[in-house]
C-alpha cells in the first residue's frame, strides 16, 4: 500500500478560506450529516446522558426510590468498585470478547473471506451455498439464535446429545459444564459473517496486478498474503476488530437465552450484568452505573484501536 | 412472618351457606351508570383466564352500556410481563387494572403505581363477609388494602410414589423431619435408576422468584429460622440460614443429589415440573398450581395421578408440617387511571364466587372467597380441599417492598452453591455481605443461637 503524502509542517499551505466560502463549501456535507447527527444524539448522546445522570441517583422501578429518586453522589461508583461479583463478571467479559470476537469472529471472518474470495476467484459451483450458510446465522434474531442452539445444547432433549448417544456416547452437559465456550461457539457461529463480509469486500478493492506481480516474482500464496493481502487490509482489519469487539462487549440476549449468566455467574458478562441490575432487580440507577462504566471500556477500545490504526508517517 | 391459622376451611354449615348464597347472586352487585373506557392488563401463558376475563368484560359493560372494556391479554411469562408493565407504569402509563404477583404489593405501594383500595373495599360487603382474617392480610401493606386476590399460593413436596415403591421407601412416604427428604433422596440415587433424577432443588437466578419461594425459605422456615426480625429488619446471618445453606451443598454438592444440568435447561421449572409429571424426577418442591398440569395429563391418560404424592414440608425436628403461602396473582388499580370506579367495577365482577371457583378449579389455587370455597365442585375436588387446608400451616413471604432485593441475594448465594463456587460457610458469610450491601447495614439484623 502507498503511503500518503504529508506536506511538512513548515511548507506552506493552501490559502485558508474565509468564513462565507467555508460554509458555501461545506454545507451540503453538513445538510447530508445532519439527519444522522440528529439520530446520534437522540438515540445514543441522549440515552447515554440520561444515564449517566441516573447513574448519581438511586433511581429504580420499585420501591420508594421509584417514587422519590434522590441525587447519592458517587454511591453507586462506591458500591459497584465493592461489588464481589464485578471481577468476575469482567474476566467473564474480556473471556467472551477475545474468545468470541478477537479470536472467534475476526479470524474466523478473516479466513472465510480468503477461502470465498478464493473459490469465487475459481468460479466453485457450491460458493453461494457456503455464503448463503453463513448469511442466514447472520440474519437470524438472536433470540432466535439463542433459542436454536438452547434446543441443539439441551441435556436432555438436545440435538448434540442425541448424536452422540447415536454414537454411543455419555451425554455432555454443554451449558452447565462448558458455560462459556458453548456461549463462544454461538456468538462465533452466529456473528462471523459481519467480519466475513468486510473483509470479502476489502479484498475485492486489491488490485490484481499486485498479485501478478508477485507471482512473476516467484512469490508462493504464503508469500503472498503476509506481504500484499495483510498490508492492504490493516485499515480494514483494525476497523472490524473495533467493531466485533464493541458489539460483542454489548451483547447480552444471545447469553441471556442460553444461560441467563449461569450456571452461577459463570457466564454474566457486563453487558448483562448491566441488564440484570436494572431489568430483573429493578435497579435502574445501579444498571446505568454498570453501562456508563461500559460506555467508558468501550470509549478506551475505540481509543486504543484507531491510535494502531493510525498511518505512521 | 405471617403464618396463615384456620383459614377458609369452611365448615358444613358455612358451606351449604356459602352455597346457596352464591347461586342467590349469579350476578355481581355492579354500580351502574358509569361511562368511559379502561384498560385490563394481564400475561398469561397458559390460557386458563381469558374467558373469565371477558366474562367480567361483559358483565361490566352490560351493568354501565356507556363504558367500555379493553383487553391487553400478553401471552408471555409472568417475568417478562412483569417488566414491561412496570417501565409502563413509571412512565406514569399502563392498563387501569393491573394483574400481577401480590408478592411485589410493598414495591408497587411504595413506588406509587397502585391504588389503595379502602374506600372500595369499604363499601363492598364481600370484602367483609366472604374473605378471611389472613387473605385480607395478605393484600394489605401499611395499613391499607392495595388488591384483591382470587386465587391463593400455596406449595407442596411432591414426590414419585411409583419410584419411591421401587427403591423401599413405601407409596406413603413421610419423611421423618427435613433431613428425610436428602435421605429419601439419596435412596433414589442409590438405587441407580436409569433416567431418574432423585432430586430437583431450585437455587440461582435461573430459578427467577422460585428460588427463593420454593427453595430457599421452605428449607429456613423448616430449620426454625425467618425472614425478617420482630422489630423488621432482614436477617443476614443466623443458625438456620446456616442450616439451611449447609442443606444447600449436601444436595447440590457432598451427595450431588441434584443434577446440575436442572438448572442449565431454559426456563428450568419446565423440566423440573415435566419431570415429576413424567416421572423422571423423584422429588420436588414447587407451587400447588402445577398439580394442574398432572390432573390435566392424567385426564388425557398420559399419566398417573396416583404416581404423584404431594406433602407439606417437614420441619427439623417433625414430619410434613409447613408450606410457603402467597396471595397469588391479585388485581390493582393503577394509580395514573382515569376511571378508577370503573376499573373497581371489572375488579368486582371478575371476582364473583362463580368465577373465582371455576378458574381456581381449572388452574388448581386455593381460593380467596370463602363461598368459593364452598361450593360443591370446590369440596368434591380432594386436592383443592387439601391445598386450602395447608394454608393453615402456611408461612407467607414478608410484604415488603424490599423482598425482591433479598431475593437477589438468595439468587446469587444459592447459586454460587450449586455451581460448585462457594461452600456453605462461604455462602454464609456472602449471604450477609450482600444483605448489607443491599439494604444497608442498619437493616439487617444477626440472630446468634
Amino acid at each position: 500500500m502507498t503511503a500518503v503524502p504529508v506536506a511538512p509542517h513548515d511548507a506552506p499551505g493552501p490559502p485558508r478560506p474565509n468564513r462565507s466560502t467555508a460554509w458555501r463549501r461545506n454545507r451540503a456535507y453538513v445538510a447530508g450529516l445532519s439527519p444522522t447527527a440528529v439520530l446520534l444524539a437522540l438515540f445514543f448522546v441522549a440515552p447515554a446522558g440520561w444515564a449517566v445522570y441516573a447513574s448519581f441517583t438511586n433511581r429504580a422501578l420499585l420501591g420508594m426510590a421509584a417514587r422519590e429518586p434522590r441525587f447519592v453522589g458517587l454511591e453507586n461508583y462506591r458500591k459497584l468498585f465493592s461489588d464481589p461479583d464485578l471481577a468476575t463478571v469482567l474476566l467473564n467479559s474480556l473471556a467472551f470478547v477475545v474468545g468470541s470476537a478477537m479470536i472467534g469472529q475476526f479470524l474466523l471472518g478473516l479466513a472465510l473471506a480468503l477461502l470465498l474470495d478464493h473459490a469465487e476467484n475459481r468460479r466453485y459451483r457450491l460458493t453461494p451455498l457456503v455464503y448463503a450458510a453463513v448469511l442466514l446465522a447472520w440474519v437470524n434474531p438472536s433470540v432466535i439464535a439463542g433459542f436454536q442452539w438452547v434446543a441443539m445444547f439441551d441435556f436432555y432433549y438436545g440435538s448434540l446429545n442425541e448424536v452422540l448417544n447415536r454414537f454411543g456416547f455419555a451425554s455432555v452437559n454443554w451449558l452447565g459444564d462448558y458455560p462459556m465456550l458453548s456461549v463462544i461457539i454461538v456468538n462465533v457461529w452466529r456473528g462471523t459473517a459481519f467480519a466475513m463480509l468486510i473483509f470479502l469486500g476489502a479484498l475485492r478493492t486489491i488490485p490484481s496486478q499486485v498479485y501478478e506481480a508477485a507471482r512473476i516474482d516467484g512469490a508462493g500464496a504464503a508469500r503472498r498474503f503476509w506481504d500484499h493481502t495483510l498490508p492492504n487490509l490493516r485499515h480494514i482489519a483494525v476497523l472490524v476488530l473495533l467493531s466485533v469487539t464493541m458489539s460483542t462487549f454489548g451483547t447480552f440476549i444471545l447469553i441471556q437465552t442460553l444461560t441467563n449468566g449461569g450456571p452461577g455467574i459463570q457466564t454474566e458478562t457486563i453487558a448483562l450484568y448491566a441488564y440484570h441490575q436494572a431489568f430483573r432487580d429493578y435497579d435502574i440507577a445501579y444498571g446505568s452505573t454498570i453501562a456508563v462504566v461500559m460506555l467508558a471500556i468501550n470509549f478506551a477500545f475505540a481509543g486504543f484501536y484507531l491510535r494502531v490504526s493510525r498511518p505512521k508517517v | 412472618m405471617t403464618v396463615a391459622a384456620g383459614l377458609i376451611v369452611p365448615s358444613n354449615r358455612s358451606a351449604h351457606a356459602g352455597a346457596s348464597g352464591a347461586s342467590r347472586r349469579s350476578f355481581p352487585m355492579l354500580q351502574g351508570g358509569l361511562s368511559g373506557t379502561i384498560t385490563v392488563g394481564y400475561a398469561d401463558e397458559l390460557g386458563a383466564k381469558p374467558k373469565y376475563v371477558e366474562q367480567a368484560k361483559a358483565t361490566v359493560e352490560e351493568a354501565n352500556p356507556d363504558a367500555t372494556v379493553e383487553i391487553d391479554l400478553r401471552q408471555v411469562a409472568g417475568g417478562d410481563y412483569t417488566t414491561q408493565l412496570l417501565l409502563a407504569l413509571d412512565s406514569g402509563e399502563g392498563p387501569d387494572v393491573i394483574h400481577i404477583g401480590g408478592d411485589r404489593i410493598g414495591a408497587l405501594a411504595d413506588a406509587g403505581y397502585i391504588e389503595p383500595l379502602d374506600a372500595y373495599v369499604a363499601e363492598w360487603a364481600d370484602w367483609e363477609s366472604q374473605y378471611p382474617a389472613p387473605v385480607k392480610g395478605g393484600v394489605t401493606y401499611g395499613d391499607s388494602v392495595w388488591a384483591i386476590p382470587y386465587g391463593l399460593d400455596t406449595r407442596f413436596l411432591y414426590f414419585r410414589r411409583d419410584i419411591f415403591e421401587q427403591v423401599g421407601l413405601g407409596r406413603d412416604w413421610e419423611p421423618a423431619n427435613v433431613a428425610g427428604i436428602l435421605e429419601a433422596a439419596t435412596a433414589v440415587k442409590e438405587a441407580g435408576l436409569e433416567d431418574v433424577l432423585p432430586y430437583a432443588l431450585y437455587a440461582g437466578t435461573a430459578g427467577e422468584g422460585g428460588t427463593t419461594a420454593h427453595g430457599f425459605a421452605p428449607v429456613l422456615f423448616a430449620y426454625g429460622g425467618a425472614m425478617q426480625d420482630e422489630a423488621g429488619k432482614w436477617i443476614g446471618a443466623s443458625p438456620a440460614i446456616d442450616k439451611a445453606l449447609a442443606y444447600y451443598e449436601e444436595a447440590w454438592q457432598t451427595s450431588e443429589l441434584v443434577p446440575a444440568e436442572i438448572l442449565t435447561t431454559a426456563q428450568p421449572w419446565k423440566p423440573m415440573r415435566e419431570g415429576m409429571g413424567s416421572g423422571r424426577v423423584a422429588l420436588l418442591f414447587e407451587g400447588g398450581w402445577v398439580y394442574g398440569g398432572y390432573q390435566t395429563a392424567a385426564a388425557a391418560g398420559d399419566i398417573e395421578l396416583d404416581d404423584i404424592g404431594y406433602l407439606l414440608f417437614p420441619t427439623e425436628d417433625g414430619g410434613p408440617s409447613l408450606t410457603i403461602g402467597g396471595p397469588g396473582t391479585v388485581w390493582y388499580i393503577n394509580a395514573a387511571s382515569q376511571n378508577k370506579d370503573l376499573a373497581w367495577e371489572f375488579i368486582k365482577a371478575f371476582n364473583t364466587p362463580e368465577i373465582t371457583a371455576a378458574l381456581n378449579l381449572e388452574d388448581p389455587h386455593p381460593v380467596a372467597r370463602t363461598d368459593a370455597a364452598a361450593l360443591p365442585e370446590f369440596q368434591e375436588n380432594a386436592y383443592l380441599v387439601a391445598a386450602t387446608e395447608s394454608l393453615e400451616s402456611a408461612v407467607f413471604l414478608p410484604n415488603d417492598a424490599r423482598l425482591n432485593d433479598v431475593g437477589t441475594v438468595v439468587q446469587s448465594v444459592t447459586g454460587a452453591i450449586a455451581a460448585g463456587d462457594a461452600t456453605a460457610a462461604e455462602a454464609s458469610a456472602d449471604f450477609l455481605e450482600a444483605m448489607r450491601r443491599e439494604l444497608g447495614e442498619e437493616n439487617v439484623a444477626t440472630v446468634t443461637a
